[in-house]
């Protein structure tokens, strides 16, 4: 009930992915099951665009009479086409497919008289050079992809370590990833997935490091996947989660190589996918989301200092708002005497209750946040300034807001932004609001409630089949140095929170999933 | 054997998370209000009540073990029914439910009493109980692995108290705890009234099985380490009543703990004991939780019931109870009742219990037929 | 399944609708920071509350309120229907008694305070010679907001140790106990001003006296420790005659930095017999400058003659306080603990404590003087 993509995983895992030339039936629809027999030119011509509803980049190149390229446009790289094939394709006096195959001088050549093979490759970026009287067909992959360079990961900047973001392209991240991982156990397995859309997905992880359990889980979860377009990974990773239903990521989404290694190295699970510059790095801990890679990089007493300051400014986000809605609304005795006088005085003229006011003052941020983040950059800062300065000021002088709650508002916001990632940073601006809510109806007793629902609904949630609030519970001390604090390199252990390979621990957790679904 | 291969291997826990199981038992509402009942019996040897009761404590917990180490892989529902037979068994285990049933409904009116006298004096205590109930529902469907982690985490909650109890110290006079030792018939007393506040450790008669086995030997020892923290706690606890009140006021005072806690003051925040009444939320919740997955582990070995179903039933049970019992003489009825049961459910069947099973293992070795 | 979580959801929502608490929003209840009550005909209590409440141009005025009823809280209610808005206790700071109020007994006072959950135990009581409207509703010149300045007044000499301190805990704990009696700080209203005068001393319930001038020190020195406490006192000229003969006949001197320890021993149990032990550490602040304090001789002679001083006071006020039968300093905690709690009882101990021997022992140490010998 909780996993709909699981529904199918009986199926065998082969390893045909790893060889992987070939794409695989599957992604093919049935009709295109067929084999070529020997055609004439113009039969062929007509059958391909036949079957690609002959759109009006598709272009036919007769190179001799007995050879005929087609291809799509935009798609193959003109200059080897040009320069390399053409020249060679007119010199052959012999054409059959074996000997242009040989002559070639391109690296990647096949031969195949199957119908969606052929297809499939056409749409890739493959140029097909039928000949005469021969029912096979070689496929030129001249394909060009146009990506962007690589360019400096800009949602995870940090000062200290690399400076190189992944990109669109899996091959170039792949190869990314084993510049920095050069080691023989890295497996990448590939996927296709989308029945449209047909998207490369690469699953990377270290042979050896990572739990063979959880490689299958994923592998099954994976394969199960019955979605007609994936775009990007970030969707990948709301259907391969243990749990859609909880606001919380289960799967870390990195722009860093140097992370997503960093992950692999301590025996986590890698996915990458064509068309999208985030990878997925599985299991995580609810804590990871709260590390930076820098931490590690920083000596470890400031690497330390910085994950407490973090964490702090999470506690400090999600409840400052509602406190100063508690204590005004229900719990003036708790206030001390100092500061009930500037707190009285600067609510005196404000219309609403504390609730209705906080949960403006919140919305006014989130706006601010939001328009600030769809505009250009340079829009954006005004927006900021305007909207920061402009409505704050005018809104105490008008008496809508008492300017503690300005200040406490604002406060929590730039708390939120400590947290590295984008996501939790999300969550947690998220969290206010019911808790504020909670708060202006029940005082701190509301808080209470709300904290034991987030803490029974993080102890519930599981990554992987791993409980979500590892290192801390359940305890591994061998896994305490590096979570709330990070002690030095010589203490940390290189293996990751929830990736006991091997350990009896995932075999139970994984059972625990099965009994559960 | 049954039962050994009911507790799903997923579900078992470390035996040092027996610690925090135990101290999250023994910790709830009865450390609110518990000095005033012994104070009046044993007066300012109170302190010496604490120590002798937990004393007892160590002792029953000791036999606890001794017994579930006899039929490992069984809990006391499995080990009653082996002990008496099918039909008597199932009966004692009927008889144990209800005593957590009337546990957790003490726990939970406790608590509820206490936010209705301190914080919201016009909030209906039915809302309040709604939305606990809520919460522990939300909590024990998610199994024991989160009903663990709950006592887990409400453990670091706890740990703010010993620091602040330093500041109540400022007015606290050694003299009142003198003479010592004066009346030994009232310390007697005091240790019996005890029983109320330092119950919740008969937990383990449930849980034993769901520790790891091979860790299984060790989880006395975390038993007693925990017991030792909960003896620390309201031993301090005790300790500073008696030094901060003087007698006849303490005998008057209902929350002697958050009478305390009202004193002290920080520079931002005065009059702690509002908060700590709403934290305390996160302290209650484990021991309702524990005692609603000990009535269903009781349940289902008498017969066969989806945890969710059941769940939902109880939970209808206390929140008509909720409308039985409502003003605080009843509330103190209650707590009385509930007292004398506990002190026989934990405090004395354990020996008998021991006794029983000792008898029956030694007439079943006699026969030659051991399990 | 869906039905089933409708439900749930439908439950959580009028849960928030139907269970909300009710509120006080900081802005909008009159907060209640000084209360005085006195004694009227027929039993009845007068209330006069000072109240803060925050105005339209955002500055927290103080108004005054006034009502006679025969219990505390009913006052409140009443009081609260001239206020435009809700009075609320939870920031009382200080509890002003008549002294009418208080030679007639105050424990009713003390419970219905007690008794009510949202008042701290950290408020302050003080007994005002005189009664306590007039106090309260006089317009100071220099006093902008009542209520604050006596808390501050009380709370910063409750700190220095120059008298008792009186929290609302502390009062209930020594007017309940049967060992020891009550001495609360005692306000007097002057032209333009208020200040402490001494402590008001209780047997019983029932203010009995009071102590006056440095007395309340001395209450203190026997009492408790002292961190930080301070005197002025006269010893004897004649000792120092010889050093010159500007010495007058009584030297006025000024100790300060008192650190103080204090013992109190039963030597006695049939016939009661104390003995105090204090020891006195502290710096000497004004001093005639005829006196050399450089000479080890003259300040063994100064810690002596204020031994003795010290000595003379403590029996002195012990004295007061036994023909007015109020055992401000707890002797009879001390007897309590060496006898134990059945051979003596309250009205055993008001019969025996006029009767105690109680010898003091003051040991003084002068440690240094200022900058200047």
């Amino acid at each position: 009930m909780f996993n709909k993509k699981k529904k199918n995983n009986k199926e065998q895992i082969t390893n045909e992915q790893t060889e992987m030339q070939e794409p695989t039936k599957h992604y093919s629809k049935n009709e295109l099951k067929q084999t070529l027999e020997i055609l004439s030119k113009e039969e062929f011509i007509n059958l391909i665009k036949e079957k690609i509803n002959s759109p009006s980049d598709f272009i036919i190149k007769n190179v001799t009479d007995e050879i005929t390229i087609v291809y799509i446009d935009n798609l193959i790289e003109v200059k080897s086409l040009t320069d390399l094939t053409i020249p060679t394709l007119q010199n052959i006096s012999d054409p059959t497919p074996q000997t242009i195959k040989e002559k070639l001088p391109l690296a990647q050549i096949d031969i195949s008289n199957k119908l969606d093979i052929l297809i499939y490759e056409l749409l890739e970026g493959a140029a097909l050079i039928h000949t005469k009287e021969n029912a096979e067909i070689i496929i030129a992959k001249i394909s060009s992809y146009q990506s962007r360079g690589l360019s400096a990961p800009e949602n995870e900047s940090q000062v200290i370590g690399s400076q190189v973001g992944f990109n669109e392209s899996l091959a170039t991240n792949i190869s990314l990833i084993r510049r920095f991982v050069t080691s023989p156990n890295l497996c990448n397995e590939k996927f296709e997935v989308g029945e449209d859309t047909i998207t490369s997905i690469s699953l990377i992880y270290i042979k050896g490091v990572a739990s063979e359990e959880q490689v299958n889980t994923i592998r099954q979860r994976i394969e199960s996947l019955d979605v007609s377009g994936l775009i990007d990974s970030a969707i990948l990773a709301e259907l391969i989660d243990d749990s859609s239903k909880t606001v919380f990521p289960q799967m870390l989404l990195t722009e860093r190589p140097d992370r997503f290694c960093d992950g692999l190295l301590s025996g986590k699970i890698g996915i990458m996918m064509n068309g999208s510059s985030m990878g997925i790095v599985t299991p995580v801990a609810f804590i990871e989301f709260f590390h930076s890679k820098e931490d590690q990089n920083l000596r470890w007493q400031i690497g330390t200092m910085l994950r407490l300051l973090r964490l702090f400014a999470m506690i400090f986000s999600i409840f400052l708002t509602p406190i100063y809605v508690a204590a005004l609304t229900y719990h003036y005795e708790i206030i001390s005497q100092t500061l009930i006088v500037p707190l009285s005085e600067s609510r005196a003229i404000v219309p609403f209750p504390p609730i209705l006011e906080a949960l403006l003052l919140e919305l006014i941020i989130e706006l601010l946040r939001e328009a600030g983040s769809r505009l250009p950059t340079k829009v954006g800062q005004t927006v900021g300034i305007v909207g920061g300065i402009v409505i704050g000021t005018a809104a105490v002088e008008a008496g809508i807001t008492s300017n503690i709650l300005i200040i406490f508002v604002a406060l929590s916001a730039l708390a939120s932004f400590t947290t590295p990632n984008y996501v939790m940073a999300n969550i947690i601006r998220f969290l206010r609001f019911p808790i504020i809510i909670l708060a202006g109806i029940w005082g701190f007793l509301g808080i209470m409630l709300a904290v034991c629902f987030l803490l029974i609904h993080l102890l519930r949630l599981t990554s992987l089949g791993a409980p979500y609030l590892a290192p801390l519970y359940p305890t591994r001390l061998k896994d305490l140095p590096n979570s709330l604090i990070r002690l030095p390199l010589s203490i940390i252990s290189r293996q990751a929170v929830n990736t006991r390979k091997g350990d009896e621990e995932s075999t139970k957790q994984k059972d625990s999933k099965k009994v559960s679904e | 054997m049954k039962q050994a291969t009911q507790s799903k291997q997923y579900e078992k826990i470390n035996a040092f998370l027996i610690f925090f199981v135990i101290v999250s038992c023994q910790i709830g509402v009865g450390i609110h209000g518990f000095q005033r009942v012994i104070y009046e019996e044993a007066k300012q040897d109170a302190w010496i009540s604490v120590v002798l009761s937990f004393i007892l404590a160590h002792i029953v917990v000791f036999i606890m073990f001794k017994t579930l180490e006899k039929f490992d892989g069984l809990d006391i529902y499995g080990i009653q029914k082996e002990v008496f037979g099918k039909i008597l068994g199932k009966f004692l285990n009927l008889l144990y439910v209800i005593y957590c049933t009337f546990a957790f409904f003490a726990v939970l009116k406790n608590y509820i009493e206490v936010v209705n006298t301190w914080v919201f004096p016009y909030v209906n205590a039915r809302f309040i109980a709604i939305a606990i109930l809520l919460i522990v529902i939300y909590a024990v469907t998610g199994g024991l692995r989160v009903i663990v982690g709950i006592s887990f985490f409400s453990f670091f909650f706890l740990l703010w108290i010993p620091p602040v109890l330093i500041f109540p110290l400022y007015y606290s006079n050694p003299n009142f705890l003198l003479p010592i030792m004066e009346d030994w018939a009232g310390i007697l007393r005091g240790v019996y009234l005890m029983s109320f506040t330092i119950v919740g450790f008969e937990i383990l008669n449930i849980i034993y099985p769901y520790i790891k086995e091979k860790e299984r030997k060790n989880a006395n020892k975390y038993a007693q380490i925990g017991l030792l923290a909960t003896f620390f706690l309201y031993i301090t606890i005790m300790l500073i009543t008696i030094m901060y009140f003087s007698g006849p006021q303490l005998e008057r005072v209902i929350w002697a703990t958050l009478t305390i806690f009202n004193i002290i003051e920080f520079p931002f925040v005065e009059r702690i004991e509002i908060i700590t009444i709403c934290l305390w939320l996160l302290i209650v919740l484990p021991n309702l939780c524990l005692y609603l997955w000990a009535a269903y582990r009781g349940v289902s070995s008498i017969f066969k019931i989806e945890l969710k179903k059941f769940i939902w039933i109880f939970a209808s049970i206390i929140f008509i109870f909720t409308f039985i019992i409502r003003s605080r003489t009843e509330i103190n009825t209650m707590n009385n009742y509930f007292g004398q049961i506990s002190f026989y459910v934990v405090f004395v069947y354990p020996f008998l219990l021991y006794l029983f099973a000792s008898i029956k293992k030694r007439r079943r070795k006699g026969t030659g037929d051991s399990s | 399944m869906i039905k089933r979580q409708v439900l749930l959801y439908y439950l959580c929502i009028s849960l928030l609708l139907f269970g909300c608490a009710d509120p006080k929003i900081l802005e909008r209840v009159s907060l209640a920071i000084l209360v005085g009550y006195d004694v009227e005909e027929e039993d009845k209590v007068t209330a006069t509350v000072a109240l803060r409440t925050v105005n339209q141009e955002l500055q927290s005025v103080v108004s005054i309120a006034s009502q006679t009823e025969k219990t505390s809280k009913g006052t409140r209610i009443k009081a609260s229907l001239d206020s435009t808005k809700q009075i609320v206790a939870g920031q009382l700071r200080v509890i002003l008694l008549g002294k009418k109020l208080a030679e007639s007994g105050i424990n009713e006072a003390l419970h219905t305070t007690k008794m009510n959950s949202e008042m701290s135990s950290g408020l302050y009581f003080a007994i005002v010679d005189g009664e306590t409207k007039p106090l309260i509703e006089k317009k100071y010149e220099n006093i902008s907001d009542i209520g604050q300045h006596i808390f501050y007044l009380l709370d910063h000499n409750i700190e220095e140790q120059t008298i008792l301190s009186s929290t609302l805990h502390e009062t209930v704990r020594d007017s309940y106990s049967p060992y020891i009696d009550m001495a609360l700080p005692l306000l007097v209203q002057d032209e333009d001003d208020v200040h402490i005068s001494g402590l008001a001393i209780f047997n019983g319930d029932k203010m009995v006296g009071k102590l006056v001038g440095s007395d309340p020190f001395y209450v203190v020195l026997v009492r408790e420790k002292y961190n930080a406490g301070s005197i002025q006192l006269s010893i004897p000229g004649e000792p120092f005659k010889n050093l010159s003969d500007e010495i007058p006949d009584e030297i006025a001197m000024a100790i300060d930095s008192i650190f103080s320890k204090r013992k109190i021993e039963l030597l006695n149990k049939d016939t009661p017999e104390f003995e105090i032990d204090v020891k006195v550490e502290g710096r000497i602040l004004e001093i005639p400058p005829s006196i050399t304090t450089e000479d080890p001789e003259v300040i063994k002679k100064l810690e002596t003659e204020v031994e003795k001083k010290f000595e003379r006071e403590i029996s002195r006020i012990i004295k007061k306080t036994q023909e007015l039968n109020s055992d401000v300093f707890g002797f009879g905690e001390v007897y309590k603990a060496h006898v134990g709690t059945k051979n003596v009882d309250k009205k055993k101990w008001k019969e025996l404590y006029p009767t105690i021997k109680v010898n003091a022992n003051v040991t003084v140490k002068l440690l240094r003087n200022g900058v200047f010998d």
